[in-house]
Formats: C-alpha cells, structure tokens, sequence
C-alpha cells in the first residue's frame, strides 16, 4: 500500500506534463538549437570560403602547369588533350582528383577539355591564365562545390566538446526551470497546509523579495491569507458570541419559567417551556461542535478507541437504561485500539452514532459495538435492531438538518450525523451506513491509525 | 439547622439572570445574595466565613470565574459550584482540578441548581457529623476522617473537599469495585448524569497527587464499571 501510493507520486513528479519537465525540455532544445545553429553557420562559413580558396588555386594552379605543358612540348592538337591527362593523372596519382576545366586560347582554340561540357555555362568559372611565354588562355572550372555542411557539423557533435555542451546546457536549463518551478512547489505546498492549519506563518520574505511574477503571486497569496484570517476569526467570534448572546436568555427564561412553576406547580405550559429551552440549547450546542469541527485547528494526539466507546456506552446507559450495549473487539489486540487523532471529534461522533442508534431502538433492543483492529486502520460498526432507514434516505442522512421521513417527530435536529461524518472525514476516515435486510441500522467507520496532520 | 437558612452566593455577571435565580433560590428556601464581577466576589469570599456555598459563573468579563475559585482556594474550602457553558469540557475540569466541588452546565434549569447546592451541603454536613477519631490507613496513606487531613508516609497531601470524600470512600471498600453511579452518589450526593465526568476527574487528580507522593497504582479503572482500592499496589507493566 505505502510503496504503491509513493509509486504514484513519483509517476505524478516525473510526468512530462509537469511544468518542471515542461520548462526544462523546451529550454534544453531551445539553447541546443540556437548552438547548433550557430555551429552551423560558422563551420559553414568558415569551410565554404576556404574551401573555395583551395579549390580555387587547385585548379588554378593545376591549369598553369598544364598551358606550361602546352607551350614547351608544342603537342599537337588531338595529341594534347590525352598525353596533358596522362601527364596529370601520373603527377596526381588519382583520376578523380582531375579538375574538370576547358582552356583555351584566346582566339577559342580549345587546349585542353575535361569533363566539363556537362556543366551548365552559369556553373563555370572563368580565369584568365598566362603562360610563361606570357602567353594569354583562359581557363573555365566548375563552381567549387563545397562538400556537405552537416556532416562536417556532425563530426564535431561527437566531439568531448560538444558533450559538455550538451551537458552544461542541460545543467542550465534544469536550473532554470527548477529557479521557475520551486516557487510555485513552494506555494502550492503553503496553500495546502495553509487550508489546514490556519495558524500557518505567512509566506517567508525571500519568495517576496524575488521582485518577479512569482513574488507578485506570494504576495496576494499573503493578502489572501491575511483576508480569510479576518473572516475566519469574524465568524468564529460571531459564532461564539451569537451562542453567549443566545444562551443569557435562554437562562432567564428557564429562571422565569422555574419561579412560575414555584406559584403553579402543575403548570404543563411551564413544563413546556423547560422541555424548549433545552432543546434550544442543545441545539445551540450542536452547532457551536459543527463549526468547531470545521474551523479549529488542532494536533493529532493518541486516542484510545475502547476508552472512547466504553465512555460513550457508559453515557448511554445513563440516558437510555433500557436498552441494552455491548462492547467486542480482540481483547490480544488492545493496543491496537490506540490511534492517532482528534479525541473529542470522534467522541461526539460516536457519541451521535450509538446515540441515534439507542434513540430509535425501543427497550430491550440491543446496541452492539464491534470494534476490530487492522495494521493500518481501526473499524467500529455499530449496530441496532430498530426501525432502520429507508434505503433511499441513508445518503441524504448526513445533510445538516435532514431527517428522515420517519423520523419527523422523534426528539433532534438532524445535526448528528453531519457532525459525525466531519469528524470521520477530519480523521480522513470513512463512514457507511447500511440498512440490512434483517432490520435495524449498520454504521461502520473505518478510521486509519494516523490521523493526517494536512488535512 | 431547620431554622437556618442555607447562605448561597451567587456570583454572576448577568443582573437579571441573578435576580430571577435569587427570586427562585429564596422561594426554594435558601438565603440569596449575588454579586455581579469577579474581584468583588474574592473581596466578600475572602471577608467573611457567611456563605455556605457559592455558586460561580465561568464567563464573567475581567477576573473570570476560574480566577475567583484559584484565589478562594487557596486560602478556604468555601464549597463552591462552577456554571459552565454547555460542551466546555475544558473549563469544567480545569474548575475541578482547580477544587470546585462541582459543576452544573449553564444554562441550567432551577431546579437543578437548588439540588446540586443542597447535595453540597448534604456532603458537608455529613463529613462534619463523621465522628472525629476515626482513622483509615492503606498503601502508606493516612486519612484523619475528623480533622480531614491526608497524610502519605508522615507528609501531608493536600486534597479538596470532594477528593478526600472520593478517596475516604474507595479506601473504606479497599479490593470492591465502586461504580461510578454510587461513587457520585455517595462522594457528591448526587445522581451521576450523561456526559457526566465530575467523578472521573477527581480520582484521576487523586490517582496524580498519589503518584506526586510515590503511591503508584493503587486505583484501578475497571472499565465501563467504575473503581477499586486494590489491596496491593498494580505492578506496572
């Protein structure tokens, strides 16, 4: 499960869709690019002049010999031709290495030709050539052609050189990205704890004074977070005071409805009057535990499962003498039953669970508590044989102030089970509830042994 | 006794709840005075040995209820009865290990009140009447039930009034298990209610001052039942 979960995560850090791979790829290509095209350009300027040049005076060079030939040896017409190649061809060695050119006289007599009439006239070069009587020819060569650039190019991407190139710039560029990516990592981890724990420090000073986009972005985040402290502390004194504010009347009313009762005892609107207060103020009192369970921020501490459950069954047998508890679980796992979480989250949770589970039994059905131990989690079922829940209803249940249809006129608010699935899920627990065929209702709350500190 | 009334002093900031909760008290036979801030109450407590009992609110702006009992405490055992706000399990056992006698949720119904101000001093008058030479001794622990004094192993403990009755109780029955229904019965002389942590507290706090004196483990938690004085001390594992 652990190495699972860790395994996703990796796979999520290194998805190419994330910004860091993003950023970095696009800049290590981009700086590859602009370097090999750079490369390309210089190698390419650089080899095609002087190439040029050497062909150049190759030919040019060769050209003369062969009109120094010409003249010494007065070779005759047809002759010439044939014994100058022999002649160069011996000198070179190599056939290939030939230059392809025509020279000619001036008054056109053609010298020497070879291998050139397959070259297009705007192809040719011309040269005027003098021979050592001094003696005017010109000469025509092919273009120089300079060989292909890339593969020039990519001799020298194997070079060391160019592998620490590529290794700087892509050293660079993950410096970059991460310069661009930790910020916002940064940010988006003090969001999430920020939800959680609102007494969080604002964002440190240093991601503030970057005098970036990303420093803008720390900075309404920290206006952002100065705000929801104002509104959060607004509605918790609102709160606060609201249930002081309503509980000082509440008080004298049941002062005033006493003192009448004193004159009248029989008073049944007296009695009336006592049974609403405490309705109102067990009403008062669930919502205070609601918005305390959403807003407080509080520490994990070790709380004892069974503890929690006998306390609550203790509780019950006081309120509801007629219905009957128990209490299993694997008396060689008791140790088991410490887990790490909110203690008085998950006493009111239970304590609304086997609470509604006492109310809609009638006496002498029993409430069963089964609590079972696991290495990760600790699941409680609690279960009743009363009147159950339709099944259709069972998801509306945990709504604030929902009641099920059969349940209009039974003593609550309809808060219960709302508060219960809160502390559950502060717990990042899970609660189900199901009513089987047999009658009654199962509630099972799975709730892992660490409660999570971020959530 | 019949013809003396019992002095209750109510000490809460809000005139009008006092003035109903005085009307109601008087009818119900008890002699009334209140007052509305938390200095003014140490100032009276501290003067006069007239009230029997004092019925304290937490919440009062300035010097808080917890305040008043801290500063009462440390000079007398005035019987004193903390009004909570309902769910503040915090205050209320901070009120408990602070020596109130008890606590009533606020807001509370009268008739509650009058009860649990004459289970205080049921409980008062009964440790008064207990003849004064009895002794009880257990696990090095003297209790002198006359002078109530608690001594472990010749120094002198100090306890509340409602931690050497529960204390007294559990050594009287040493080796049965006491519920917490009796124990609260008996020690508070009142009914034990739901949510209902008073007697709990006192004997984790006796449990505490025990171990600060180097007597470990002699009370036992029996679950979902209550509390046994074992003959010998629980070897801790």
């Amino acid at each position: 499960m652990v190495s699972k979960v860790k395994w996703t995560d990796i796979k999520t850090n290194l998805g190419f869709k994330r910004l860091f791979w993003r950023i970095f790829v696009a800049f290590w290509v981009a700086s590859l690019a602009v370097m090999a095209a750079t490369g390309y350009v210089l190698v390419n300027e650089y080899t095609a002049s002087s190439y040029n040049k050497r062909f150049l005076d190759d030919a040019t060079n060769q050209a003369e010999r062969i009109v120094w030939r010409y003249e010494h040896e007065a070779f005759t017409n047809g002759r010439a031709r044939s014994e100058i190649k022999e002649w160069v061809k011996r000198r070179n060695g190599r056939e290939n290495q030939l230059i392809p050119m025509l020279i000619s006289t001036p008054d056109n007599e053609v010298v020497y030709h070879y291998r050139l009439n397959k070259v297009p006239e705007e192809h040719r070069i011309t040269r005027e050539i003098y021979g050592p009587s001094n003696n005017r020819y010109v000469a025509q060569f092919r273009q120089p052609q300079t060989p292909r650039i890339y593969k020039q190019v990519l001799s020298r991407f194997q070079s060391i050189q160019f592998v620490f190139i590529f290794l700087a710039s892509a050293l660079v560029s993950a410096l970059l990205s991460w310069s661009i990516v930790k910020p916002i990592k940064y940010l988006g981890a003090f969001s999430r704890k920020y939800a959680n724990d609102q007494t969080a420090t604002p964002v440190p000073s240093q991601l503030l004074t970057r005098g970036d986009e990303l420093s803008d972005l720390a900075a309404d985040i920290n206006f952002m977070v100065s705000k929801t402290a104002d509104a959060i502390g607004a509605q918790q004194r609102l709160l606060h005071d609201v249930s002081h504010e309503l509980r000082a009347p509440l008080a004298r009313l049941q002062a005033s409805a006493a003192i009448i009762e004193q004159h009248q005892p029989k008073n049944k609107h007296v009695l009336q009057i006592h049974n609403d207060c405490q309705r109102m103020d067990q009403l008062i009192q669930q919502i205070l535990n609601f918005s305390t369970l959403e807003q407080t921020p509080q520490k994990a501490e070790p709380c004892d499962i069974i503890a929690l459950c006998n306390r609550v069954l203790d509780d019950m047998a006081v309120n509801y003498p007629g219905i009957p508890t128990t209490l299993t679980f694997n008396q060689s796992r008791e140790e088991d039953a410490i887990i790490n979480g909110f203690p008085e989250a998950l006493h009111q949770a239970l304590d609304n669970i086997v609470g509604n589970a006492c109310k809609y039994s009638n006496k002498g059905q029993p409430v069963a508590i089964d609590v079972a131990f696991s290495t990760n989690s600790v699941v409680i079922v609690v279960k009743d044989n009363g009147i159950g829940v339709d099944d259709a209803e069972i998801e509306k249940l945990m709504q604030p102030f929902y009641r099920a249809g059969n349940q209009m006129h039974t003593e609550g608010f309809g808060l219960g089970l709302t508060i219960a699935l809160k502390a559950v899920e502060k717990h990042a627990g899970t609660l189900v509830m199901q009513s089987p065929a047999e009658g009654g209702l199962r509630v099972k709350i799975t709730l892992p042994k660490n409660a999570p500190t971020h959530l | 006794m019949k013809n003396e009334k019992i002095n209750v002093l109510l000490v809460d900031d809000d005139k009008d709840l006092c003035a109903l909760l005085q009307e109601f008290l008087e009818g119900d036979g008890f002699s009334v005075d209140a007052i509305h801030s938390g200095d003014e109450a140490i100032k009276t407590l501290l003067n006069t040995e007239k009230y029997d009992t004092v019925v304290l609110d937490i919440m009062m702006p300035g010097i808080s209820g917890l305040d008043v009992l801290k500063s009462v405490r440390a000079e007398k055992q005035t019987p004193i009865l903390m009004l909570t706000g309902r769910g503040d399990d915090i205050d209320r056992i901070v009120g408990l290990e602070l020596g109130a006698d008890d606590y009533l949720p606020k807001p509370c119904n009268p008739r509650e009140l009058g009860a649990r101000i004459r289970a205080i001093i049921r409980r008062t008058q009964y440790l008064k009447a207990t003849p004064s030479a009895s002794l009880s001794e257990l696990h090095g622990i003297y209790l002198d039930l006359g002078a109530r004094q608690a001594t472990v192993n010749g120094k002198s403990l100090a306890l509340t009034g409602a931690e050497f009755n529960a204390l007294s109780y559990l050594m009287e029955r040493v080796g049965q298990t006491i519920s917490k229904q009796e124990m609260t019965q008996e020690v508070l002389k009142r009914p034990l209610e739901a949510y209902d942590r008073a007697m709990d507290v006192h004997v984790s706090r006796i449990r505490q001052k025990l171990a600060a004196a180097g007597v470990k483990n002699v009370i036992k938690s029996v679950r979902g039942v209550g509390y046994q004085m074992l003959t010998a001390p629980q070897q801790s594992e």
